[in-house]
């Protein structure tokens, strides 16, 4: 029956891994009044309605990150959550599903380097007798620079100014526009070299990605990094960590600038437009490393599954399409 | 115009003056990134294969293309010739771009070709075709080894593996995918 057996096993060990480390798990909402900006995910809205309130747009969250965070801010512990996440896009294939179960943890203290230590003991917990061996070997850790040296060609260091990482896209043979920002120049060469060529018979973690892909991982004191990385399992992106930015001053600039690259890139597209909260960005956050892992690309790596729609009862795909 | 993000499999485009089937498209939504396209386009005067990255809000050209009928000739070992059916002109298409097509056309008969203009973008043939076995190796008594098979080579001049009561002047099916042998056909 579609992995069931094996989702119901996973989530068990999950939950028996962080327990036992002290974390507190914690079941938060899955439709949020407003929602970080993060202008490269689509949203999902309904509306609330009421006889009594003024009717008000609600959204199905991307990640649980929103509320996490507060109970982090209020509480000062490490803290962990399985929850249903909703990303709307025109992306439906072997490994997307608009919604899909999202595992976030986030400990005190830590560094995103300490992260991939306890990330690899939970890979360790989860497998399974028969999953595919190569994922009890050693991670291959990389820094996104290494990749885009060794397999693009392309020294980050060297490459800062939009005009020479440009010239560099077209040198390898991509058509960039000429006002492309840096994120999308970089991200044109790392789809088309650097993903394609990661290892598939190792488990990959990508650390230190660009600081001018913004969001809310820590930038790294003088050099042009964030304390980021992704991990790649047989190519397929299955969790991202961030040493948490704790600073308000810097969160608050963030929310600005995103907020209105959202706004500006959406309206009149009748794309959802999420609200955002003013107090999340002066919420004080201690020092900690997050992370968040897609439970049903996790489940197929660990089944050996080849399509997501294997370990999910009822695929959007298959719902849209009847 | 379309947006990259709907080009499909098959879409024709036009890229620096240069006509491209797209031949494989995936999404692609890096961490934190934009939403792209990977696209594989093939040139089909080249055979050369691209691989293009596209944001999917981004505008392509694409080009409208048309279904006409040709007959195939003969080929010189560097060129296809086709004839098209309506007008009776006579078309030259790279061997190199249509990889192992001479062992699956056959003298004389019409194929279905998309085009632009008066360029050829794409030759459809069937995905199971029959053939005749022209030589067909003797059996080797015994040999289980192979499951009991051996090679015949068709008209066309492709190898194909069959099972050993296959006889010269016997007809096939074969799955041009694959190269491999479906069945024997009675008729």
């Amino acid at each position: 029956m579609k992995s069931q057996k094996e989702r119901s096993l996973m989530y068990r060990a999950v939950r028996e891994f962080f327990d036992s480390r002290g974390y507190s798990e914690i079941f938060t909402p899955t439709l949020s009044a407003d929602l970080i900006p993060e202008p490269t995910i689509q949203n999902f809205s309904t509306l609330f309605t009421s006889p009594f309130l003024p009717s008000r747009e609600l959204y199905l969250i991307p990640s649980p990150e929103i509320f996490m965070k507060q109970v982090m801010a209020e509480e000062k512990t490490s803290v962990y959550q399985i929850s249903q996440c909703f990303r709307n896009s025109e992306q439906l294939g072997s490994v997307h599903n608009p919604e899909f179960t999202m595992l976030e943890y986030y400990t005190m203290g830590f560094s995103d380097k300490d992260s991939i230590r306890l990330t690899r003991e939970l890979i360790d917990a989860v497998l399974f007798d028969y999953s595919p061996s190569f994922l009890r070997k050693d991670f291959i850790v990389l820094s996104v620079n290494e990749a885009m040296k060794k397999w693009a060609g392309c020294d980050l260091d060297r490459l800062q100014d939009r005009q020479a990482l440009l010239e560099k896209a077209r040198k390898l043979g991509q058509h960039p526009d000429d006002d492309e920002a840096w994120d999308d120049i970089f991200n044109r060469i790392f789809i088309t070299y650097v993903e394609p060529s990661l290892p598939e018979d190792r488990i990959v973690v990508l650390t230190d990605y660009p600081y001018q892909i913004d969001c809310l991982a820590k930038k790294q004191d003088g050099r042009p990094y964030r304390s980021r990385w992704e991990l790649y399992i047989a190519g397929i992106e299955v969790a991202n960590c961030y040493e948490e930015e704790t600073s308000p001053a810097v969160t608050a600039e963030y929310y600005r600038k995103e907020h209105e690259r959202t706004v500006r890139e959406r309206q009149g597209s009748g794309n959802v437009i999420p609200a955002v909260s003013e107090s999340f960005p002066s919420l004080s956050i201690p020092p900690s490393s997050g992370v968040a892992i897609g439970l049903d690309r996790l489940l197929m790596c660990l089944t050996g599954k080849k399509d997501i729609r294997e370990v999910l009862l009822f695929p959007m795909q298959d719902m849209i399409r009847s | 115009m379309i947006k990259a993000g709907q080009i499909d499999k098959g879409t024709a485009l036009l890229i620096k003056g240069q006509p491209f089937i797209c031949i494989e498209r995936e999404f692609v939504n890096p961490g934190k990134g934009s939403a792209f396209v990977r696209l594989k386009l093939k040139s089909p005067s080249t055979g050369q294969v691209l691989s293009e990255t596209m944001k999917s809000q981004d505008n392509a050209e694409d080009i409208t293309v048309e279904d006409r009928d040709i007959q195939y000739l003969y080929n010189d070992g560097t060129n296809f010739a086709f004839m098209n059916v309506e007008t009776f002109d006579q078309i030259e298409v790279p061997m190199a771009s249509y990889p192992d097509y001479q062992y699956f056309m056959k003298e004389g008969e019409t194929y279905r070709a998309t085009f632009w203009e008066d360029q050829v973008l794409d030759i459809i043939i069937p995905a199971k075709i029959v053939f005749t076995v022209a030589e067909a190796e003797e059996a080797v008594k015994g040999d289980t080894v192979q499951g009991a098979t051996k090679y015949v080579t068709t008209e066309t001049g492709l190898r194909v593996r069959v099972p050993i009561f296959i006889k010269q002047g016997e007809k096939i099916r074969v799955n041009t995918e694959t190269k491999e042998y479906l069945e024997r056909v009675n008729k």
